[in-house]
């Protein structure tokens, strides 16, 4: 009758479960009292206490959006969580992690946030797909395997990055040493041997701190607002610029894309 | 060892000047210094004959060899990795369950269905994956992806191992394989194709098998 | 007799016993094995219309032989329960394995969670013996008291044991949650006494996959 975690599974009561921690890898819990946190939707799994969460732009917490929203967000996708209680955060058993700033900033892709504290300002990043938290407050953030933290320099598989801490945004490495020469040139032309899939990454210089996942699942983008049309604004403006739109597109082996273009094939 | 576990699914893997990796195309996650990943016609040092091999095997799983100075992250759909070492024997593994295996291994692909007649061409259509399997031997450590992990099952005369065909990853030793069906199992349905034969493993050596029976 | 190998693999050590689990969860054994197919759900009509229902979920084998064999379902989680004369309920498609000595039956819970097909039934397991139940991410386990009631959500409830009562509520504003996967509006509240297994996912359908 062994089990392998001794005598058997931890049992948590609202006395034992962690303040604003982990319960396990999977599982955050967070602690309110008579205070809010911002999650997204459907990702709370049980709580003790009574809680009440209420769609952003939804009544009441208006000035609290004002103070810390700076996104025309779409509401339905996130909530305020208001009450007293303890309430356990998860997002199909991905690893979740909490992140604290200190009047810091932090980048993080849409889809891997799931909570924050009120305390941080949410911002879009220029960066599609990103959104930039800052200030002074904790985050918990989703992702496919546990999070590795590396400095840079560095160049990451766009599906592998989950965010970024203080070092400048990344820009776009094409990696295309391999096509030169006679192989090189054969696999442009005929296509014959493919693409190794590691033709482009972000590339990191700095100071700071890169995130990491261990794969090249993409979480489900969330909604990160509206790039406002107007000209000088990248990804909102006239004429869509050429590569830049397509970061963190995954690139499919044998299609050589902008590359072809580039070398006028 | 080349290959360090960062975390269950992550491994790091410092190039060398002159030591080749092989691994599979867009497995990796980050890397550091310089480094260039080519894509394998040939795919490892099988030459023409290894490559028609494939062709013929309909192996879909194509490689890339990487190469240079520095240190590079692997991984592949958030798969649970496991790492072996080899010691001059041979592990015979699944294709599509190899992440990365070091320049040293002699590669190769074996037909399965040599061993066991019209059960191993069966055993081709009952699991899908094809009738042959990837062959790595000689001295060098090798990434293994699996659903949920692995776990490894000791293979001794005497004692054959019976394993779901699509749960089996990999396996190493002195061992013969045969396709049969149990007495009772063929009644079962399951969710799949596969559930009405099981792959026996006898022998001495060991299997390993995934937390799983679905396919990658 | 049921031990873990790792989080994800069910060992269960045979000298001429038996266990019944899901079937189509053995990865691999040794030794001698037979298996069984056995229907769930329970005899007669009743079981007959409970089976048509729940489909394949409900297909139990039974697995009688001396050695080892091992069980593992999609590389889900497990949890060993031991049952000293209690009675444990569990989502059925979450339950891996029992001693064959365990009793199962089947209780239709309704109507909870039916925007996404699951919840129609839970499988209810009573006696002495272990039980082997399966979560998406390692479960975790959560103690009612009566100071102390829990609000789960439908999809990450697993299982629960003791002297629990369930309701539903529906706290929440409908429009908030509207959209996600079809939506929870509902809420489970457990008052009493016992324990509650829920998992750090949200995916508990009777297809099994999102």
């Amino acid at each position: 009758m062994s089990q392998y975690a001794g005598s058997g599974p931890t049992i948590f009561d609202p006395m034992t479960l962690p303040v604003d921690d982990n319960v396990n890898k999977y599982t955050f819990c967070v602690e309110l009292k008579g205070s809010q946190w911002f999650l997204q939707k459907g990702k709370m799994i049980a709580y003790y206490g009574s809680m009440e969460f209420n769609g952003i732009g939804h009544g009441r917490l208006d000035r609290l959006v004002r103070t810390s929203f700076h996104s025309p967000l779409h509401a339905s996708d996130w909530v305020v969580a208001d009450g007293s209680g303890k309430m356990l955060l998860a997002d199909r058993a991905f690893d979740v992690n909490a992140y604290d700033l200190e009047d810091a900033n932090m980048t993080i892709r849409s889809g891997n946030l799931l909570a924050f504290q009120p305390s941080l300002a949410l911002k879009q990043s220029i960066v599609p797909g990103f959104l930039t938290l800052i200030g002074t407050g904790k985050i918990v953030a989703a992702s496919s395997g546990p999070v590795v933290f590396m400095e840079p320099p560095i160049r990451v598989d766009p599906q592998a990055l989950v965010g970024w801490a203080d070092c400048p945004s990344p820009c776009h490495h094409y990696d295309h040493a391999y096509m030169t020469g006679l192989m090189g040139g054969l696999r442009a032309m005929t296509g014959i041997g493919g693409a190794s899939g590691e033709e482009h990454q972000f590339e990191f210089v700095g100071a700071g701190t890169v995130l990491l996942q261990s794969s090249e699942n993409l979480m489900p983008e969330q909604a990160t607002g509206v790039v406002p049309h107007e000209p000088g604004v990248p990804g909102g403006g006239g004429v869509p610029t050429g590569p830049s739109q397509q970061a963190g597109a995954p690139r499919l082996p044998g299609q050589l894309g902008d590359l072809q273009r580039r070398f006028g094939l | 060892m080349t290959f360090t576990e960062i975390n269950s699914k992550m491994i790091q893997a410092t190039v060398i000047p002159g030591q080749r990796l092989y691994s599979q195309r867009g497995a990796m996650l980050a890397y550091k210094g310089d480094v260039s990943f080519t894509p394998n016609i040939q795919g490892g040092q099988g030459g023409v004959m290894s490559m028609l091999g494939r062709r013929v095997a309909n192996e879909a799983t194509p490689l890339m060899t990487v190469e240079g100075s520095g240190t590079v992250m692997f991984g592949h759909g958030g798969h649970h990795i496991q790492i072996i070492e080899l010691t001059g024997d041979t592990l015979y593994v699944e294709a599509d369950r190899l992440l990365a295996f070091e320049g040293t291994l002699q590669q190769g692909t074996m037909f399965m269905g040599s061993q066991g007649g019209v059960m191993g061409m069966v055993r081709g259509q009952v699991t899908g994956q094809g009738l042959f399997t990837t062959t790595l031997q000689g001295r060098g450590a090798v990434a293994v992806m699996a659903h949920g992990g692995v776990f490894e099952v000791p293979i001794t005369p005497g004692r054959p191992v019976h394993v779901d065909p699509q749960a089996y990853v990999a396996h190493h030793g002195d061992v013969r394989n045969k396709l049969s069906t149990a007495l009772g199992w063929r009644d079962m349905v399951g969710r799949g194709s596969g559930e009405a034969f099981q792959l026996e493993l006898s022998g001495s050596g060991a299997v390993y098998v995934q937390a799983s029976e679905e396919k990658l | 007799m049921f031990r873990l190998q790792g989080s994800k693999v069910l060992a269960v050590d045979m000298t001429g016993d038996a266990v019944k689990a899901k079937n189509g969860s053995m990865v691999a054994y040794d030794g001698q094995m037979a298996f069984k197919k056995m229907s769930g759900g329970g005899e007669g009509i009743r079981g007959m219309v409970t089976r048509r229902l729940t489909g394949e979920q409900m297909t139990v084998m039974e697995v009688r032989g001396q050695g080892t064999c091992w069980f593992a379902d999609r590389a889900s989680e497990i949890n060993l329960v031991n049952l000293q004369g209690d009675k444990l309920y569990v989502e059925s498609s979450n339950l891996l394995a029992t001693d064959a000595g365990l009793r199962t039956g089947t209780t239709f819970t309704g109507l909870r969670g039916a925007s996404q097909g699951n919840g129609l039934f839970t499988t209810t397991v009573e006696g002495h013996g272990q039980a082997a139940i399966m979560s998406d991410g390692p479960a975790v386990v959560l103690r009612v008291s009566r100071q102390y009631p829990l609000t789960v959500d439908p999809g990450a409830y697993i299982a629960h044991q003791g002297n629990l009562h369930q309701s539903f509520q529906s706290g929440v504003t409908f429009r908030t949650f509207f959209g996600e996967g079809g939506g929870e509006a509902f809420q489970i509240r457990f008052e009493g006494d016992g324990l509650v297994y829920v998992q750090p996912s949200e995916r508990n359908t009777i297809a099994g996959d999102v």
